[in-house]
């Protein structure tokens, strides 16, 4: 569906993007994971045709980007917002059109995606009149409502309230379902983790990580371990055998030396600590991607 | 359906939809002509009662005269306008008519009085003492006429006649008429061409800087609230870009043809005759057009960069400079609409379409300045059109700091 190979993009003295390379296929949520400022947005609108990439290319079902596909993109950027002074059903029949939608289809779509956010009673309102959790899901009605192939949507999660976070992870997964190509940015690793199909981490520009999120943990996957507990866990890390401990509030991701024996730490552990939970498993994506950026930057 | 047309079509309707344009629509004739008539009118409403006017004539030989030519002025109702009231005091003592005629002023017996002095030494300066500020009117016509008497009363001092010295001051009027291209003679009226260029004139700029703020202020909204990113990812830029150029003009010129129908029903019912020949007009037409493509993409080109309304406003401050320098140059041109220097400046495109509404209407210049003109305008706009796409291409995308005149020139180079 589509093939991203070797973006990069220079602003005045940043490379910005550097060599990014994946692919999207149908049905599938691909997770655009990164810091802030590494270089997602860039590359999503290198994606979207809004910004030339300085090098590298954009295939849309093996054709390169062209007006043509401009109709077959459905876009929710990072920072939202709508034509305030605008009634609601008009902006929706805007996008319609800039998407080359018939006005008739338009208006009958829009009319589905009113009643299915429950608000077909604000339609002839002005945007500005309505709530920001309303005003947010005007903006992903005016994004899909073409029902493009691709969608692509930038830290779609940051600003929800958990309700309507909820909505949209199960429109995302309605999507994927009828065989839509999802890309999204976010910065939250549990997002990533609970949607996507398929990721690629993104570090000052550069892929440092990608594929799916089996083959992604079976790589991180020996040797971590999960710990829940009561105490303080700050003598984790300097443990014999532990190479590094992300600490949370009463719970910790212990990655330990390749050789080492989980027994033996659990040893360690027992009488310092009250042990709720000791677990061997797969580590989480946050621990990936702290784990990940950590070494790029050992790296750099 | 064309995507141009789709942007042309929301910017339209949105903005002819919107309180501000109906309140604009009606409003802002009601101000001009309010502007224009209602002073007018005020300062000529008629007085509605007789006015009491004391007068303290020292030799009481002018008051007389004087209160006898007073007597034409009339009321609606037939009543005289002013009542002139001589102030009796003991001959010599003048401190003690005006005593008594501020006294009656204060009473509110008099509106106000005014002192004469000896006909042999008339007065130069004469000063009418009332409470209010003093009505232009009345002091209008108390010159008038106490001039009169003074200027009759030296005549026949001297043994003139004052019948024989008016039928000595004829009247002469000196009237320009025009030869048309088929040595027609039509007398020109100066008022019908002014009318005809400055309207056209004002009408421009009414709809160049309309549009030009609007286009400036709808492209600040999508950019700072991102929806130009969405916009951009649906059309291309220059699709965007000439959407909102055609939608905007639209809406200015339902603005002005509305107008314009509504002037030309008024006129057509006086009976007046405004409108200049179909050829001008046509002309007239091609350069508007021309000259306001030319000014959207000087908006755009300074417009776009702007990411705050600060700026926004601050921008507009220069780019009225730009409008107003050829509306500061409407008199001397149709004064010398046939100078060198008229000639020469008529090829500035900035200045081309004023200049052209001015001269047309006078005496149409020839075909090869108007050919040459035209083809260099469309030139320029067709150049200034594609750095403004350019420009805009980047600047819709660029937030944060304004970019310098050397960045754009970069943008412009780069694209």
């Amino acid at each position: 569906m589509l093939r991203v190979s070797a973006l990069r993009k220079d602003f005045a003295t940043v490379r910005a993007v550097d060599g990014v390379s994946f692919d999207v296929r149908r049905g599938e949520i691909f997770g655009l994971l990164g810091r802030n400022g590494a270089g997602k947005t860039t590359t999503i609108r290198m994606v979207l045709n809004i910004l030339k990439p300085d090098a590298g290319e954009v295939f849309f079902d093996g054709r390169p980007f062209s007006d043509a596909t401009r109709n077959l993109v459905g876009y929710v950027p990072e920072e939202r917002g709508l034509y305030r002074k605008s009634k609601l059903l008009d902006t929706i029949l805007y996008f319609a059109g800039l998407r080359g939608m018939m006005p008739s289809r338009a208006r009958a779509e829009a009319q589905r995606w009113l009643d299915r956010f429950s608000l077909t009673p604000y339609a002839h309102r002005k945007v500005e009149e309505l709530s920001k959790g309303n005003q947010q899901k005007v903006q992903f009605i005016v994004s899909i409502i073409h029902d493009p192939p691709l969608v692509v949507l930038d830290e779609p999660f940051s600003g929800l309230d958990p309700v309507n976070q909820i909505l949209l992870k199960d429109i995302l997964l309605e999507l994927k379902q009828r065989g839509k190509a999802i890309i999204f940015s976010t910065h939250q690793m549990d997002q990533a983790e609970r949607l996507s199909d398929l990721l690629c981490l993104i570090e000052q520009g550069r892929v440092v990580l990608s594929g799916s999120i089996r083959d992604v943990k079976r790589r991180y996957g020996r040797n971590w371990i999960h710990l829940e507990y009561e105490g303080d866990g700050t003598f984790l890390p300097m443990l014999p055998g532990v190479r590094s401990a992300q600490l949370y509030e009463n719970s910790a991701e212990v990655q330990l030396d390749d050789d080492a024996d989980p027994q033996a730490i659990l040893a360690h552990i027992v009488g310092r600590l009250e042990i709720r939970k000791f677990e061997l498993r797969e580590p989480s994506l946050h621990s990936i991607f702290l784990h990940a950026v950590g070494q790029q930057e050992t790296a750099a | 359906m064309n995507k141009t047309f789709v942007v042309a079509r929301w910017e339209y309707l949105e903005k002819v939809k919107s309180k501000a344009f109906l309140i604009g629509l009606f409003l802002t004739p009601m101000i001009m002509i309010g502007m224009g008539v209602l002073p007018g009118l005020l300062a000529e409403k008629e007085d509605e009662e007789t006015r009491v006017i004391g007068v303290i004539d020292v030799r009481g030989e002018i008051a007389p005269l004087l209160a006898k030519r007073m007597e034409r002025y009339k009321l609606s109702n037939g009543q005289p306008n002013y009542l002139l009231l001589p102030v009796r005091a003991p001959a010599a003592d003048i401190a003690a008519s005006v005593r008594e005629a501020d006294e009656r002023v204060e009473r509110g017996e008099f509106d106000g009085y005014f002192v004469l002095n000896a006909p042999e030494a008339p007065d130069t300066v004469i000063r009418y003492f009332s409470k209010g500020a003093g009505d232009l009117r009345l002091i209008g016509r108390l010159e008038e006429n106490i001039q009169a008497i003074y200027w009759e009363r030296t005549l026949i001092a001297r043994g003139i006649d004052p019948g024989i010295v008016s039928a000595m001051k004829p009247r002469v009027e000196v009237k320009s008429v025009k030869i048309g291209p088929t040595g027609e003679r039509e007398e020109t009226n100066f008022l019908k061409t002014f009318f005809s260029a400055y309207v056209f004139i004002m009408a421009m700029f009414f709809v160049i800087f309309t549009s030009g703020q609007l286009l400036v202020r709808s492209v600040l909204e999508e950019k700072s609230n991102r929806i130009i990113e969405v916009l951009v990812s649906s059309c291309t830029p220059s699709e965007l870009m000439a959407g909102k150029v055609l939608g905007l003009s639209a809406m200015g010129l339902t603005q002005v043809g509305f107008w314009a129908i509504a002037a030309l029903a008024i006129f057509a019912r006086v009976g007046a005759d405004v409108l200049p020949p179909v050829e001008q007009l046509l002309l007239m037409v091609v350069y508007f057009v021309l000259g306001y493509l030319f000014y959207s993409a000087i908006f755009i080109a300074f417009g776009s960069p702007v990411t705050t309304e600060q700026e926004a406003q601050q921008l507009n401050g220069y780019l009225v400079l730009f409008v107003i320098l050829p509306v500061a140059l409407v008199l001397p041109v149709m004064q010398h609409p046939d100078a060198g220097w008229v000639k020469v400046l008529t090829f500035i495109p900035l200045l081309t379409p004023t200049f052209m509404a001015l001269r047309i209407p006078v005496q149409m210049p020839s075909a090869v300045e108007i050919v040459g003109s035209v083809v260099l305008l469309a030139v320029f706009t067709y150049v200034m059109m594609i750095v403004a796409g350019r420009i805009f291409r980047v600047a819709i995308l660029a937030t944060g700091k304004r970019p310098s005149l050397a960045e754009l020139a970069r943008w412009v180079k780069e694209g």
